[in-house]
């Protein structure tokens, strides 16, 4: 459905880059959740935009790779230039709501126009398709809330509506970006359960982006943890948590507070992650990482394959799920 | 309530007036909120976003003005008198480290400035000192003091907002989601050192969160608040380990476990939220509420004692 190959993102001139995203790869398969988990800056939403062709300009720029959706490079192509090459089934939906929509329009017009881009149909078989969408969404009162503001709904209300949005083109792929990451957990719960239901009803593959261990968990079929641009262990939910290989992906998971109740210190990593390009050599996480040993400063970890579907990048893998 | 309570609220009450499409609403953001800290304790406040539990935070500080009720510190009523004083005592550490420094000070003068405005320091030295010591303190190096805000990555932003709050030595710290805007490795790194200061210093804390995984791990009782009101208080392990208020059931059960073999995605139901705007009659829960019974839409529920908690609920 969606590979993304050897994805390179980069800053500054073309002479001296700053890779943000440095190789990134991953493959997505039909009606697949796979979670994209990572610190803030790891360049988890830089993947997202670049794979989205959504890259601000100017600015970063997609120095290598490829992104293919259902066999086709996506990565020149600007998003009209996919929809009107039959590429435009991809959708993202955003953390904050409020700031994608727009305050002054009525739902029921938002969710049109993307339906007017999609479908090529305007007036009222639009709004019908619009009010479908609500529905599909679980919206209560979906015919009411066409002439609503968004200022009238709620958050979780308001990320329904984002997420009808996206449903118009009909995706195969959607994007999300730590969609629920401003509401509450009650809300939460309830998003994240209808984007479940979503992908197994639409057969509808995902990328879901997040630096909560916890939703993944709930969420995702597959995990690829990310740090400092490169994907540092990808594997199958219940292995990534049953027996996570990668000394960060591990740290990440014992830190976590409700994973701790009681104790009275939390286990932290050391330090901060690396500002993009300072790494010159050897492992990004070296700096940080508890079991660091000499080789990990001077050469680049392997990407290896440690059982069927579980790989990782590192030169020592963590070879048991025990405590360090 | 509490003879060694350090800090005794008594029927806090906060409204707020506010237009919406040209009307004026009054809005009642804390509905009668009683709570005592004891001497070093670390009480946690949770609830979702809009319950009031911000607004409780700053009316102990002065920062809004409460439209009734007592603020009581180790005996004194606080509210509207004395300010100086217990500002110097009553310290806060605010959510969004970005947005708590002034972009263009240096930390040390954002670190020194309660200092400096109560006349602390006799001496540039002493000042350098007593800054690099609040420093060193929260785990920064003495010379951060000449850096600005924007050279600090957001731990080292909250380490150095800590600094400030704890340089008068003050008695009672009010966290108000001091971890919320940081990654979860530096998060628990900031967690710890909360907890390291309130054993070092003694501090009384009120540690006011969204998050009942972090509340679990810092505090010695909670207080959980829905529009308002408190719904629920007791020791945290009974409240994480057996919650018994619906809405506190709900909270609980809706925190995403980082355990793939205890899916809860579509396996319960938690309701919309409610609108500021239109408080229901009886108890604000009850539009939301499993086990809602007539008497819950025209009675409000008051906080009773039930064994070693203190609930408000009619059915449970």
């Amino acid at each position: 459905m969606l590979s993304v190959q050897d994805l390179t993102v980069s800053l500054g001139p073309a002479t001296a880059p700053v890779d943000v995203v440095a190789g990134v790869s991953f493959e997505l398969a039909k009606g697949e959740i796979l979670g994209l988990v990572g610190e803030s800056g790891c360049g988890k939403s830089m993947t997202s935009l670049a794979v989205m062709g959504l890259l601000p300009q100017p600015g970063p720029r997609i120095r290598a790779g490829r992104v293919l959706l259902e066999g086709c490079d996506v990565t020149q192509l600007q998003p009209w230039q996919r929809v009107e090459a039959g590429h435009g089934r991809m959708a993202m939906i955003f953390q904050e709501p409020m700031t994608s929509l727009n305050p002054v329009r009525r739902i029921g017009d938002q969710i049109a126009e993307a339906v007017r881009v999609h479908d090529r149909v305007s007036g009222p078989p639009a709004m019908a398709r619009a009010r479908e969408l609500l529905e599909l969404v679980r919206m209560p009162d979906p015919a009411m809330q066409l002439s609503a503001y968004p200022h009238q709904l709620s958050g979780g209300q308001r990320q329904r509506i984002m997420i009808a949005i996206a449903l118009a083109c009909r995706p195969q792929v959607l994007i999300a970006d730590e969609p629920t990451t401003a509401l509450d957990v009650t809300i939460q719960v309830q998003v994240l359960g209808l984007l479940r239901e979503l992908c197994n009803r639409l057969d509808m593959a995902m990328l879901f982006i997040t630096h909560d261990m916890g939703v993944i968990a709930q969420l995702a079929d597959r995990v690829s943890v990310m740090y400092a641009g490169r994907i540092v262990e990808t594997a199958g939910v219940e292995a990534l948590f049953g027996r996570p290989r990668h000394h960060y992906t591990r740290g990440l998971m014992d830190c976590m507070p409700s994973r701790n109740s009681g104790a009275r210190r939390l286990p932290t990593i050391a330090g901060q992650p690396p500002a993009p390009g300072t790494v010159r050599a050897g492992c990004v996480f070296a700096s940080r990482c508890a079991a660091v040993r000499e080789p990990c400063r001077t050469a680049a970890p392997p990407r290896a394959e440690v059982s069927r579907g579980h790989e990782v990048l590192c030169t020592f893998p963590l070879d048991d799920g025990g405590p360090r | 309530m509490n003879g060694n309570a350090v800090l005794d609220i008594r029927d806090l009450k906060v409204s707020f007036k506010v237009r919406r499409s040209g009307r004026k609403y009054q809005v009642r953001a804390v509905d009668g909120v009683s709570l005592s800290l004891a001497e070093g304790e670390v009480l946690g406040i949770v609830g979702e976003s809009g319950c009031g539990k911000t607004t409780v935070g700053r009316s102990i500080v002065g920062l809004v003005r409460p439209d009734s009720g007592t603020i009581g510190f180790k005996g004194r009523d606080m509210t509207g008198a004395g300010l100086r004083d217990m500002r110097l005592n009553i310290r806060m550490v605010f959510q969004d480290p970005y947005a708590s420094l002034n972009p263009r000070r240096a930390i040390g003068d954002s670190v020194a400035e309660a200092g400096d405005i109560n006349g602390f320091f006799t001496s540039r030295a002493e000042r350098s000192a007593a800054i690099a010591a609040a420093l060193t303190a929260v785990g920064l190096d003495p010379s951060f003091a000449a850096r600005y805000p924007y050279e600090l990555s957001g731990g080292q932003r909250q380490r150095a907002g800590i600094a400030r709050t704890i340089l008068p030595s003050p008695s009672i710290v009010i966290a108000d989601e001091p971890v919320s805007a940081l990654d979860v490795s530096v998060q628990a790194q900031v967690l710890n050192l909360m907890m390291d200061l309130r054993e070092q210093l003694g501090l009384s804390m009120l540690f006011i969160s969204h998050d009942l995984g972090v509340i679990g791990q810092i505090s010695n009782r909670v207080a959980v608040m829905y529009m308002g009101r408190i719904v629920e208080q007791a020791a945290t392990r009974t409240v994480l380990d057996d919650p018994r208020h619906p809405y506190t059931r709900s909270l609980v059960a809706a925190i995403p476990k980082p355990d793939p073999s205890k899916r809860i995605l579509g396996a319960i139901e938690t309701g919309e939220p409610p609108s500021l705007f239109k408080r229901p009659s009886g108890c604000a829960y009850a539009p939301r509420c499993p086990l809602a019974s007539q008497r819950c839409l025209v009675e409000v529920p008051e906080l009773r004692s039930v064994g070693d908690r203190a609930l408000a609920c009619h059915n449970v």
